[in-house]
Formats: structure tokens, C-alpha cells, sequence
């Protein structure tokens, strides 16, 4: 249950937590710009990868990126006044107004080094203070429900009806709306071994063939009038059945095993703790070393998809926000560096990774008493050698806020999507914008 | 548009169906004896638990050896004073998660508790209706971090799923683990503080209106004052410590208190621990405006918590848009997603109707014409721990029989579990919700991984998977084919898969597909013996992988 420490400094007492964020490090993040001179973007690759990262839970970007001058920041400071972060000594300037959190390890040397496209201010109209509407809002690329994903759409058009099992993955044991087709889905790989059928929950000896069953999802798939969840169940059952197949998967279902290049967060070795220096953990290191194994391995995914849940700072949040923003980017600069040791037929995957970060929204601006209640819009990033680095669209204005005390929007998320898919994943202009339903402004990172 | 008029008398096929949906599935023996009863005055003891068939005294006495697997030794944290070994308990003995066994705080039994239940249980639709409400009032245990108040939580949908709605409502707003879960417990709004809404937005959002249906954020702030400072308390009796790390505690139990400054009982401790004579001041004063009607937070009119005139508020102002939500909620889980707005309107006039008298509610509903239509007959994909149950109902011997054996022939559910591994897999985290909105139902369930695993589980269910555990070694399943699976022995390789067919009670399984299977199984002369047993075995697998057999 919660300390009587973590109560105590919920109910407000965040300075001396905060206090001790230097001695923690950073990761190699000194607050400084350390880790090279900006570089320009390279071409985009010929064989793209996309790797989505959710930040379930709605974050809370602007302790991220705060303001750090001009009237911005006398809103924020007003509005902050626990939970702010104000010393220049944990933030680094990112000129315009606007500075990045120390707490998010790694990411300013991403950012020196021009890979960081920042997006702060994404947004819809008629935002949604609804994790779950807003999510499904995200995730069909849509206001009004669609029923289906961006990318399932994208799966939809761009994959082989009959092929590509392999080419739309998350690591995730679920299936988010943003992933569903109307045709197919992606499929859900969370760990890298027993990826088999049949198998026993553990071990065992006498199975039927597989055939047999895999025969009764085909034969459910091909009949002609079937019900929803008879459909569902076998086309679940067909893609797990086919994506197992796939010869990525060795002796007993398992990719090829892969040693890291660099420590991760979770790893023994990393060098950053937990704000209490307790060894700093992050569910997101195991699902991109899983991401990099496959990669490695030669799977033939074009879009990967993971999360990193806990968000929803409504309190604790001068203890659990920069312990998240430690795991979250300490995960991504650990994933980016790691890449680079591999390379395979389609090329390093450093060059074709790119990281596209998003949240449901950010979180009110007046902070409640110990945390900061649903907000609207929110800060989406992406990190990658083709990706120029710098912000795109608008800072909210903190003096303009609506009715609720939320900020406007000032980007709307399907420019984001629209970008990415025909500036990344190669989708022309036209079907790009059928995908989303009509033609967003495209924005300048790549 | 859902006739609700109660049917008068039914099949064997419809009282399969009524205790597939409101319990965990008959076999032939029981739902003939069921079938024999006029529907009205059965599905009133179903679902009051009231008879003979009903009768928890068994199950009660069995609960004290349910858990077949010995719980492994715990080591002394000789870095902390005080501290002692505690020897391992050889199964069988009971689950070892409550009470005394707080501190243990072991997900991982107490979901094996609850499937156990679930599986045994004569009166399965209170285990049904809990299940229903936990996936309505998801909460998770990796925030409120105690097994026992988890399962504190689960009982209270045991004990109150029939009640009315407004007062289940208050009940699980005064919950412990809902207090920790959506932060109730941090929710200050005295002076100027102000309040989380975490609570506020969720309980009219996820647990009684639906999103956007009937409130607005001004709403949700004014609720969130009403809620301030709903926590807990709980008696120093109660606060168990880890023998083997003693400065580790857990409540083993929870009292809900109104944190308004007010005295605590003396030999009291806070819910976070600590110890006081008085609560915190963090219940807000004064009146609040909820959906443009004003409330006395203070008042304790009634009997009634400060505040809780603005829980209740939610039923008895915004009656239609809650009616309408559980009509939502109930038809998707019980009857159908296939509504149509008529069907909708009309569950939810019944609701209203009946006051929201939960238990009045669900005799209409399933004593329905609509409820026994038959388009509504295997129209829902089965979650997997009602699938997993089920299959396990049919499959493993009865309690009595399992009682009687040595060892005891119940399933080594820790070990199935995994640690908590099996349940996440299969898409259904019990007591460990993701997040508050719960599971998505139907084809909500189904994605290539927790097909994957529902073709795993169904292995160790049907093919006599083993597993060691402290040198012992498990059936995960007690299964015994020859035995229990066929009232009689077949004669031929169709017979077989009748019986079986009949037992598992999936969806129509297309002729094509069986035929294939039995060709396969028997390619020759048919005889009943322990090849054949085994071939049972590979068929009911194969059963409960099939798409059909994901239906119900």
C-alpha cells in the first residue's frame, strides 16, 4: 500500500523530493546539451519501421516541457504552485519560452542532436476529457467513431490480404482500437519465446495436429454467413496460427535470443535510479528489447506498437511523474543507441526506426492537491535519425485557456498521422488522406 | 423490441443456455432435473440461491481444503528485527490470502480463490453477478496493492450484486480498495483546497451513466467536493505483519470513515497506517450544485455519509441515463451486443421500473422471452474466466466427488494461474484491472494472443498436463475421461464427439469441421479403450480451441 512517505509528500511536500533530482544524474543528461551537435536528418529509408509508443494515461506534458518565461510561464508558475518545476538548475532551455525536464532522461541529448520532433499543443476540437473516448478518438484518427484503427485502415490498404501476418505487431497481450481493421488486425506478440501451436500451458508430451484445428479456423473464415464472434475467434486464432509459422520463430516458438547493446532501464547496470534511488524500472525497456530482438531477427514488421502505462497522476505526482519520465525516456535513448548495433538485409535499424510517442490528452493546468486532474491538449513527439529535429505547431497560450481551464489545441492530431503515413510508411498523398477522411495540413519534421 | 414477458416453460437446450449465461453451464444430468422444474419459480431459486441445489454448507466446509498445492517456506529477512522463517503449509489447506494471511498479499491466490469459487460454488450466480460487477467496478490490485481488500471488494459484490443499484453504488464508493483505487482517499477539498476528481468522474462515467450521458465537468467538480475525504479506517487487530519482515503491514480489513477532522476510535489506524486521534480535515463544507440541484455535503440526514446524498443523487436525478447505462451493461454480458435501440429502451424502462431493485431486475431479464430468444443463443463470445470455468465445471469432478478423493481432485488453480500470468494472457487480469473502464466483452476478448492462450489453457485442461511445484508434482486438471466424461460408453467415434459436444456445449460447429476431426482421430475400427480415452481427450481440445467453442 502507500508509504507514509508517499502520502505525506502527496499532500503536498514535493520540494525536497525534488530536491534530490540532481544527485540521481540523468542518465548521461546533465541538464546541459551533452551528446553531440545537431545533425541533419538523414533520407527517409527504403524499408521504414514505425514504433508507437502510448503514454496511457493522459500525461502530463507541461511538467515536461514547461514554460520557463514570458506570460506563459507567470500562468504556469500561479497554477503550479507545488507541483511546478521552475529551477532553471532541472531544465534545459530549449529557446522560445519552453524548456525540457531533466527528469526526462536522454531525451535532451536526443534533442541536441536534432532527432526530437516536438509537437506540443496536439489536439482535437471538441477534445474529450475521457481516457476512454479520448483514446478511442486517438486511436480511430477520428472525432466521430469509427469503428476502427488509423492503422488498422492502413493495414487494410497496405497489407497483403492473405499475406504479411507479420507486418503490423504490437507487444502488447491486448489488441488497442488504433490497431483494428476492418479486414484484418495486427497481431499481439508480448514475449519472444513459445510462440507455438499447439503448446500446453507449460510442458507436455501428446498434442492433436495442428492442422486439425487450424483447419476449422479456416474453414470458419471461409464460410459466409457467421456471426461476430465466431469471426473473431477464428480470425484470432488463424493469425496467431499463421504468424507462428513465420521461420523468425525457431525450435519451441522463440525469435533468435539478442543481448542488448547498452543497459536499459530495469537493467542492473543502468545508472539512473527512481527519484526514492530505489532501481528505476520501466515495463517499456522489456517491450523495446523485444522490439529490437525481432528486428534483429528479420521479422518482417513495418509497424510495431507498446505502451508505458501509470499517467493518470491525479495524485503522488511529485514522486510517480519524474520516476515515469525517467522510464520513459530513459527507454527511448536506450532503444534509439541500441539499434544501432543492428543491421540487417534492409538496412541498420537505427536509420529505420522512428518513435512516435502520443498520450490521450495532457492534464489541467492548476494543479489539485497533490496531482493535476484530465486535461485536453496534449504533446506528441517523435525521435529518429530522418526525423529534423525542433517543435512544430504552437505552444498553448496559458492565458487563453477554455471554459474548464484546459489548453487549446493548436495542432491537430491527424496532421500528425497524415505525416506519418505518407512521409514514413509511403502512402500516397490521396490514400493518405482517405485514410483519415480528408487532407490534414502535413507538418515539417519529415 | 425485447419482449420482456417471462417464457413458461422451457427446453433442456433453454435452461443450458440460462446456466451458461447466469451461472457457469449444467451438464445434461443437472439441467434435465432443472428442466423438469416450471422456468418461473427455478429461475427464482437460481437466482435467490435459495433449495437444496443451492446449499453452501458443503462448499463453505470445503473452503478449508480447497487449495491443494503447499505454500511454499518464507524466509526470515534476518535484516529485520524479529523476523522468523514460516514453514511451508502443505495442501491441502485454504487459500492463504485473507484474515491472517493478509500480509502474504498474493494476487496470485487470490484469483485461484475466485476461480475455485467460481468452479464449485452451488449458488453460481451470486459468483456470476460478482464477476459481472467486478468487470463494471474494475479496480486493480497493483495500485491498491492489498489482496485481501481486493477480494474485501469482490465479496461485496457477492454479498450486495442484487441490491439496489443506488445502494451498491454508495457500497462500492465506501469500498476500501475503490477509496485507494480511483484516490478517494487523497481527495481534499477543506479550505481551499482542491479536490481530485478522479472518483468523481469515474463513478458517473464507468459506473453509472456512461460517458457524457447526463453530467458535465462542472458536474464532476461538484461531486468531487461532495466526495472529499471519503477514505477508510481500520483496527490495529486488523493490521497484519509479515512474520518473516515484520515492519511489513497490511490491512486485512477496512472500515469506511469520512476524513472530516472528526475523532477516530481509539486502537484505530489511518488508512495509509498511521495512527491518530483525530481524521484529517479534508471532507469539504458547505452546498454543492449537482446536476443544477443543490446538496448539503455536510448533511447526514437518513443515516446517510457526508456526501453521500450526491452519490445516491446519480440514480434518483439522472434515473433515465443510468437505466440506461445498465441496460447497456447487463445486455452486453448477459443476453446479446445485437440490441437494437427499442430492446435497449425497453430493458432500461424495466429498470426504472422496478426501482432499480437489482434482483428483481435480472429475474425479468432472464426469465424473458428476449433473454431465450433463440438468435440470442451463442451470440456472445465467452470471457475467459467464465470460459475457463466453465470448461472446468464440465470437465473436472464435482466437489462432492473431489472431496471425497486423496488427494483432493480439485485443479492446482495457484499453479494454473501461473503466478498471475494465465489470467493476463487470456485478457481478463482478475481482481488487476488495467484501468478502471474494465475488459471490452464479446469480440472484445478475442486477439491473436488470447486465442493463443485460451489454446494453451484448454491443453492443460483437457490433456492432463502435470506441473512440480516444492518437489510435489500437480495435475493442473484432475481429469478422468472414462469416468466422468460419458454417461455411457461410446460405442462409436461419433458418439464420442456427441457426448462431448454436450458437455463442452459450444456454438454450432460446422459439419465439415467435425467430420475432419473424427477422420483424423479414428481413421479405423472404432473401440473404447485407452487409446481412445486419450483420442477424448485431443477431441475436447480441439473443441474448446474452435471458433465455436469461443461461443456461448
Amino acid at each position: 500500500m502507500t508509504t507514509r512517505r508517499e502520502f505525506i509528500q502527496a499532500l503536498g511536500a514535493t520540494g525536497a523530493a525534488l530536491a534530490g533530482l540532481s544527485a540521481c544524474g540523468g542518465g548521461g543528461g546533465n541538464g546541459s546539451s551533452g551528446g553531440g551537435s545537431t545533425q541533419p536528418p538523414i533520407p527517409v529509408p527504403a524499408a521504414p519501421i514505425l514504433v508507437v509508443v502510448n503514454i496511457d494515461g493522459g500525461w502530463d506534458w507541461l511538467n515536461v516541457l514547461p514554460p520557463n518565461s514570458g506570460t506563459n510561464l507567470g500562468v504556469y508558475q500561479a497554477k503550479r504552485a507545488n507541483l511546478g518545476i521552475t529551477n532553471p538548475t532541472l531544465l534545459t532551455d530549449l529557446g522560445g519560452g519552453i524548456a525540457l525536464n531533466h527528469d526526462f532522461i536522454g531525451m535532451d541529448q536526443l534533442h541536441a542532436l536534432g532527432r526530437v520532433a516536438w509537437i506540443p499543443g496536439i489536439g482535437m476540437p471538441n477534445p474529450n476529457l475521457s481516457h476512454f473516448t479520448s483514446i478511442d478518438l486517438w486511436g480511430q484518427g477520428a472525432t466521430v467513431p469509427a469503428g476502427n484503427g488509423w492503422l488498422g485502415r492502413f493495414a487494410d490498404s497496405a497489407f497483403n490480404p492473405s499475406g504479411d501476418v507479420l507486418r503490423g505487431l504490437t507487444v502488447t497481450s491486448d489488441l488497442p482500437v488504433m490497431l483494428k481493421g476492418s479486414n484484418r488486425s495486427f497481431v499481439s506478440i508480448p514475449s519472444a519465446g513459445g510462440y507455438v501451436f499447439p503448446a500446453y500451458l507449460f510442458s507436455g508430451a501428446t498434442m492433436p495436429d495442428a492442422t486439425l484445428l487450424e483447419g476449422g479456423w479456416g474453414t470458419a473464415l471461409n464460410a459466409t454467413s457467421i456471426d461476430p464472434g465466431y469471426l473473431a475467434a477464428a480470425q484470432a486464432g488463424r493469425l496467431f496460427f499463421d504468424a507462428q509459422n513465420n521461420p523468425a520463430f525457431g525450435t519451441g516458438g522463440s525469435i533468435a535470443t539478442r543481448t542488448p547493446t547498452v543497459p536499459y532501464p530495469g537493467d542492473a547496470t543502468y545508472p539512473v535510479t527512481k527519484l526514492s534511488t530505489a532501481p528505476l524500472t520501466s515495463s517499456l525497456s522489456n517491450q523495446f528489447k523485444l522490439i529490437a530482438q525481432m528486428i534483429a531477427a528479420g521479422l518482417p514488421a513495418q509497424v510495431f506498437f507498446s505502451r508505458l502505462s501509470g499517467w493518470d497522476t491525479h495524485s503522488n505526482q511529485a514522486v510517480d511523474h519524474p520516476n515515469l519520465q525517467r522510464a520513459l525516456g530513459g527507454s527511448i535513448k536506450a532503444f534509439y543507441d541500441d539499434l544501432s548495433s543492428i543491421t540487417t538485409a534492409s538496412g541498420n535499424a537505427q536509420d529505420r526506426v522512428m518513435i512516435l510517442a502520443y498520450s490521450e490528452f495532457g492534464r489541467r493546468v492548476q494543479e489539485n492537491n497533490g496531482g493535476t486532474d484530465h486535461g485536453t491538449a496534449g504533446l506528441s513527439f517523435c525521435v529518429g535519425r530522418a526525423v529534423k529535429g525542433g517543435l512544430f505547431g504552437g505552444y498553448p497560450d496559458l492565458t487563453n485557456l477554455d471554459s474548464n481551464g484546459n489548453m487549446k489545441f493548436t495542432t491537430d492530431f491527424r496532421s500528425l498521422y497524415a505525416t506519418v503515413l505518407e512521409r514514413w510508411l509511403g502512402q500516397a498523398a490521396t490514400s493518405t488522406d482517405g485514410l483519415l477522411g480528408t487532407t490534414y495540413p502535413r507538418l515539417g519534421f519529415l | 423490441m425485447a419482449v420482456l414477458t417471462a417464457i413458461t416453460t422451457w427446453t433442456v437446450a433453454d435452461v443450458q443456455h440460462f446456466a451458461r449465461r447466469a451461472g457457469f453451464g449444467l451438464n445434461a444430468a443437472d439441467a434435465a432435473v432443472l428442466q423438469a422444474q416450471a422456468p418461473g419459480a427455478a429461475i427464482d431459486a437460481w437466482i435467490d440461491g435459495l433449495g437444496a441445489a443451492y446449499d453452501t454448507t458443503a462448499f463453505t466446509a470445503a473452503l478449508a481444503t480447497a487449495d491443494v498445492v503447499t505454500e511454499p517456506l518464507v524466509s526470515a529477512n534476518t535484516a529485520v528485527a524479529g523476523s522468523v522463517d514460516v514453514p511451508a503449509v502443505p495442501g491441502p489447506h485454504p487459500f492463504l490470502v485473507e484474515g491472517a494471511n493478509a500480509w502474504r498479499n498474493n494476487l496470485n491466490t487470490a484469483q485461484a480463490l475466485c476461480a475455485w469459487r467460481m468452479q464449485h460454488d452451488p449458488y453460481a450466480f451470486q459468483e456470476r453477478m460478482a464477476l459481472f460487477w467486478h468487470n463494471l467496478f474494475a479496480t486493480g490490485w497493483h495500485k491498491v496493492n492489498n489482496a485481501a481488500l481486493m477480494l474485501k471488494q469482490f465479496q461485496l459484490f457477492r454479498s450486495q450484486g442484487l441490491a439496489k443499484f443506488d445502494d451498491l453504488l454508495v457500497a462500492v464508493s465506501k469500498d476500501p480498495a475503490m477509496c485507494i483505487w480511483l484516490d478517494s482517499v487523497l481527495n481534499n477539498a477543506s479550505g481551499t483546497n482542491i479536490p481530485n476528481e478522479n472518483y468523481a468522474r469515474e463513478v458517473m462515467e464507468l459506473y453509472s451513466l456512461g460517458a457524457d450521458n447526463g453530467y458535465n465537468q462542472t458536474d464532476i467538480t461538484q461531486l468531487a467536493r461532495a466526495l472529499s475525504g471519503w477514505s477508510f479506517t481500520f483496527a490495529e487487530t486488523d493490521y497484519i505483519a509479515d512474520p518473516a519482515s515484520p515492519t511489513t503491514k497490511y490491512p486485512a480489513d477496512g472500515h469506511f470513515k469520512v476524513y472530516d477532522g472528526s475523532a477516530i476510535s481509539p486502537d484505530t489506524r489511518l488508512w495509509w497506517g498511521g495512527s491518530a486521534t483525530l481524521s484529517y480535515a479534508m471532507h469539504g463544507t458547505g452546498t454543492i450544485s449537482l446536476f443544477g440541484q443543490p446538496l448539503d455535503i455536510t448533511s447526514t440526514a437518513n443515516g446517510w455519509a457526508k456526501g453521500e446524498n450526491a452519490v445516491r443523487s446519480i440514480v434518483s436525478v439522472r434515473g433515465s441515463n443510468c437505466a440506461q447505462f445498465l441496460a447497456k451493461r447487463l445486455l452486453t454480458h448477459f443476453v446479446t451486443t445485437g440490441y437494437s435501440a427499442q430492446d435497449l429502451s425497453d430493458v432500461a424502462a424495466m429498470i426504472l421500473s422496478a426501482g432499480f431493485d437489482l434482483r428483481a431486475v435480472m429475474k425479468t431479464l432472464l426469465k424473458s422471452q428476449y433473454f431465450f430468444d433463440p438468435a440470442n443463443r451463442f451470440a456472445l463470445a465467452e470471457g475467459p474466466v467464465s470460459w475457463l470455468v466453465r470448461a472446468a465445471r464440465m470437465l473436472c469432478p464435482s466437489l462432492a466427488s473431489a472431496n471425497g478423493q486423496t488427494p483432493k481432485g480439485y485443479p492446482a488453480w495457484r499453479l494454473v494461474m501461473n503466478g498471475t500470468t494465465t489470467l493476463d494472457q487470456l485478457g481478463m487480469k482478475l481482481l488487476d484491472a488495467s484501468g478502471p473502464n474494465g475488459w471490452k466483452e464479446h469480440t472484445g476478448w478475442l486477439n491473436s494472443n488470447t486465442m493463443r492462450y485460451r489454446t494453451k489453457v484448454a491443453a492443460a485442461l483437457t490433456l492432463a498436463e502435470t506441473r512440480s511445484s516444492s518437489g510435489t508434482t500437480y495435475p493442473l486438471f484432475p481429469t478422468f475421461p472414462a469416468t466422468d466424461w460419458f454417461s455411457s460408453p461410446p460405442a462409436t467415434a461419433q458418439s464420442v464427439y456427441d457426448q462431448l459436444a454436450a458437455r463442452l456445449q459450444p456454438g454450432p460447429i460446422p459439419a465439415g469441421v467435425a467430420t475432419a476431426w473424427l477422420t483424423a482421430l479414428w481413421p479405423s475400427t472404432f473401440t473404447w479403450d485407452a487409446a481412445s480415452q486419450t483420442k477424448a481427450r485431443e477431441l475436447a481440445f480441439l473443441i474448446l480451441c474452435s471458433p465455436s467453442g469461443q461461443l456461448y
